[in-house]
């Protein structure tokens, strides 16, 4: 039976899934469509799970759009990817399959891209197809016959920027339309095939009460693809299709013949013509403007010189646009403090208020600036498309130490936080990679340790004393060091207890593109509301129950504050790990601030914020910098010299010190053994470079 | 206000600190993760999709 020249809208409001390629602009759609505030990604797998957002059609009736994880085709090779495989062909429970389907393709590379969509055509949906990225087509001089491939498939197909949210007024017309019409899908599954899709399908209808046209995709879907990844959620096939399933494969496998083969390469000949007959390349081929960057962004020598460049001026970014905020923001801390204590008489409250709360609190909102820097930079690297070129260059080293090139992204995230990090590794399809990519993610230097490192910077290299360029190598040498020490231990765990060769990687290299920069500054302005939340509530529960840890049991009177904080809570716990530390040039106070980091690693900037407020005795707030810089040990030595500053940010680069991290580390891997070797391992490697590096040093007269 | 209401309220703050800190720490306990702490996108704090198996 004929398929009807038009599927009537449903009387709900429609569902429109959202499909594309990796790297195609599906993001950037998703978001001008939606506004929802998603992170635009340029590698393939920051989407790994669907997301749901409402755009409203033309008359203001809500249309909700699924946003699924970005696949090359519906022969998933990864979890992410078959979840988009199985929504779309109605096999998760707990999302129905949608009514109609957002199909974005990148215009500059048409005919790769028409391979998931001739699938999807094959689901009997109506589909509209969004051919982003024109102005790039045309600057690649092709040029893109919209009308001719709206003809040949029969569908609409809007020429879009999303970008620029050129078109966008176009599609949402196109998405408005009560009726859609169903493609003009001509493909001539070959004669010898066409029993067995027929038999398939129709099991499928009457076994796993698929839809006819569903059912005829499925069936060539599963002749092809094996099925191999499933995963939770997934309805699974009933035993009757799986035995006629099995009965072809291996009547096939008998006869000696690659059907399946024959399939795939049947409808790459269809997209073949199709894209011969839409696209046409205008003028001279040469190199795009893209290429001709690449061939200096990714060269073997020049691409280390621009990523090393490009990390300099991150740095000198960070510590020169930074400084007038975070001395405004400390002055004012400083200030808020002062002001308490002149209307308040001596007592716990006040201590509480400007010691622990202000103190705390106060000592890590002074680093937002620099966060702020920070996660500026990575948007513009990621908007721009730089990031996909950083990590075409590290898979060459990460190659080498037998890390899997999707290893890249895990990391890469890690260095804003090591959740998302171990999160990503689930595109991992590999399980020794994927727990290799797992230890060795929180190597790398997050930005919790940042404020860490700034302070030590700040103590150690005080002032306008040093120049600019001493605090930024130092910065690059501990984000250097925790990225050398996690290929350092990729490579050693790939050779002993996770033994695998690593897999090849295909990675695609997004086209240069201006950098989104109402995206950048959301999401800037989502991480400074993250910060400051995180700053109000965590920190601040920490500080107070760190200023009562501090200030209890009272010592008696006539006390200095030095006795009274170490006859505390807290002063009693850091002389217990003091015979651990002191070999590290670490005193007892250090040692509080140790301990608390494992809430947090940033919570030992607070820790100090409170420990050495509570030291002082006059009414007038010194910054933490300050207040480091006097710190002395029992003998009248410094404590805080340079080479304890050092000693303490080595510590922090290898140290596991974050129990969120533990705790996911723990869900991901489904047991206690891995993530209490990571600590291990982390940890005590962070004790043993410390040791070295601090009792070299004294030996060496610093 | 006196030494000893300050001391009382003080407690009184600790305590509630300590017991957010608790609460905190058992939410987490049941669905550990940053708590959207770190700007890792919600959907990646779901329980994680089961490894792939041969049907």
């Amino acid at each position: 039976m004929a398929p009807p020249p038009h599927l009537s809208a449903p009387a709900r409001a429609p569902t429109y899934a959202l499909v594309g390629n990796p790297n195609c602009g599906k993001s950037t759609l998703f978001n001008a469509l939606t506004g929802l505030k998603q992170k635009v990604g340029n590698y393939p797998g920051v989407t790994v799970e669907k997301k749901i957002g409402t755009t409203y059609s033309q008359h203001g009736q809500p249309i909700t759009v699924i946003d699924l994880p970005g696949a090359y085709s519906l022969a998933a090779r990864s979890p992410d990817e078959a979840v988009t495989r199985d929504v779309l062909l109605g096999r998760r429970s707990d999302t129905p399959p949608p009514d109609r389907i957002l199909c974005i393709v990148d215009a500059t590379n048409l005919e790769r891209n028409l391979y998931l969509v001739h699938q999807i055509l094959d689901l009997g949906r109506p589909v509209i197809l969004v051919l982003n990225m024109m102005d790039l087509a045309a600057q690649a001089g092709l040029n893109v016959r919209v009308a001719r491939l709206e003809k040949e498939l029969g569908l609409p197909v809007i020429p879009c920027e999303a970008v620029t949210g050129k078109g966008l007024m176009e599609l949402r017309l196109t998405m408005s339309r009560s009726d859609l019409p169903l493609a003009r899908h001509a493909w001539n599954v070959p004669t010898p095939i066409a029993p067995a899709v027929s038999e398939l399908a129709s099991s499928l209808v009457e076994h796993d009460h698929k839809l006819p046209l569903t059912a005829r995709a499925e069936a060539l879907l599963l002749l092809t693809d094996q099925d191999s990844v499933r995963v939770a959620g997934s309805s699974p096939l009933s035993p009757r299709t799986t035995e006629i399933l099995q009965g072809w494969q291996q009547r096939w496998a008998a006869e000696g013949t690659d059907w399946a083969g024959t399939l795939v390469n049947s409808r790459y000949d269809a997209i073949g013509e199709l894209a011969a007959e839409v696209v046409q390349r205008v003028g001279v081929a040469g190199p795009s403007t893209s290429d001709r960057i690449d061939a200096v962004v990714t060269h073997p020598v020049w691409g280390w010189l621009v990523l090393g460049g490009v990390m300099t001026l991150l740095f000198v970014s960070i510590f020169t646009l930074a400084q007038g905020p975070m001395d405004w923001i400390g002055d004012h801390m400083a200030m808020l403090a002062d002001g308490v204590k002149a209307q308040m008489p001596p007592g716990d409250l006040r201590g509480l208020i400007t010691d622990g709360a202000i103190g705390g609190v106060g000592s890590i909102v002074t680093f937002l600036p620099q966060i702020l820097i920070l996660f500026c930079f990575i948007g513009l690297l990621e908007s721009t498309g730089y990031m996909a070129r950083a990590a075409f260059i590290m898979d060459r080293l990460m190659s080498r130490v037998g890390l899997n090139g999707k290893s890249f992204i895990p990391l890469l995230s890690s260095y804003a936080c090591a959740i998302p990090g171990i999160m990503a590794t689930r595109t991992i399809e590999d399980h020794k990679d994927r727990l290799v990519t797992i230890l060795v993610a929180p190597l790398m230097s997050c930005s919790a340790r940042l404020p860490v490192y700034l302070l030590m910077i700040a103590a150690l290299l005080p002032g306008d004393l040093m120049p600019l360029g001493a605090k930024v190598g130092l910065m690059l040498l501990m984000y250097a060091l925790g990225t050398l020490g996690a290929f350092g231990f990729a490579w050693f765990f790939k050779r002993t207890l996770l033994k695998g060769a690593p897999p090849m990687m295909i990675m695609e290299l997004p086209p240069y593109r201006l950098p989104g920069l109402r995206d950048v500054a959301l999401q800037m302005l989502e991480r400074s509301w993250i910060f400051l939340r995180r700053a109000g509530t965590v920190i601040l529960a920490i500080s107070i129950v760190l200023w009562f840890l501090a200030a209890y049991p009272k010592a008696p009177d006539g006390a200095t504050p030095t006795q009274q904080l170490a006859q505390s809570f807290a002063g009693q716990a850091g002389h217990l790990i003091e015979p651990v530390i002191r070999p590290l040039g670490f005193d007892w106070q250090i040692g509080i601030g140790l301990i608390s980091s494992f809430a947090a690693r940033e919570v030992f900037v607070s820790t100090l914020g409170v420990v050495f407020n509570a030291e002082t005795t006059n009414d007038n707030t010194a910054p933490l910098r300050t207040a480091l810089l006097a710190a002395r040990w029992p003998d009248g030595r410094r404590l805080f010299t340079p080479l304890v500053c050092v000693t303490l940010m080595i510590f922090y680069v290898f140290a596991m010190q974050c129990m969120s991290t533990i705790a996911v580390v723990k869900r991901e891997t489904n047991g206690w053994k891995w993530p209490l070797f990571q600590t291990l391992y982390m940890t005590g490697t962070a004790w043993i470079l410390s040791f070295i590096f601090y009792q070299a040093g004294t030996a060496l007269g610093f | 206000m006196s030494p000893q209401v300050q001391t009382l309220l003080a407690l009184a703050l600790v305590a509630l600190a300590a017991t957010g800190l608790v609460w905190r720490a058992i939410v987490r306990r049941n669905h550990p993760g940053c708590g959207h702490d770190c700007s890792c996108p919600a959907s990646a704090l779901r329980p994680p999709v089961k490894q792939p198996r041969r049907p």
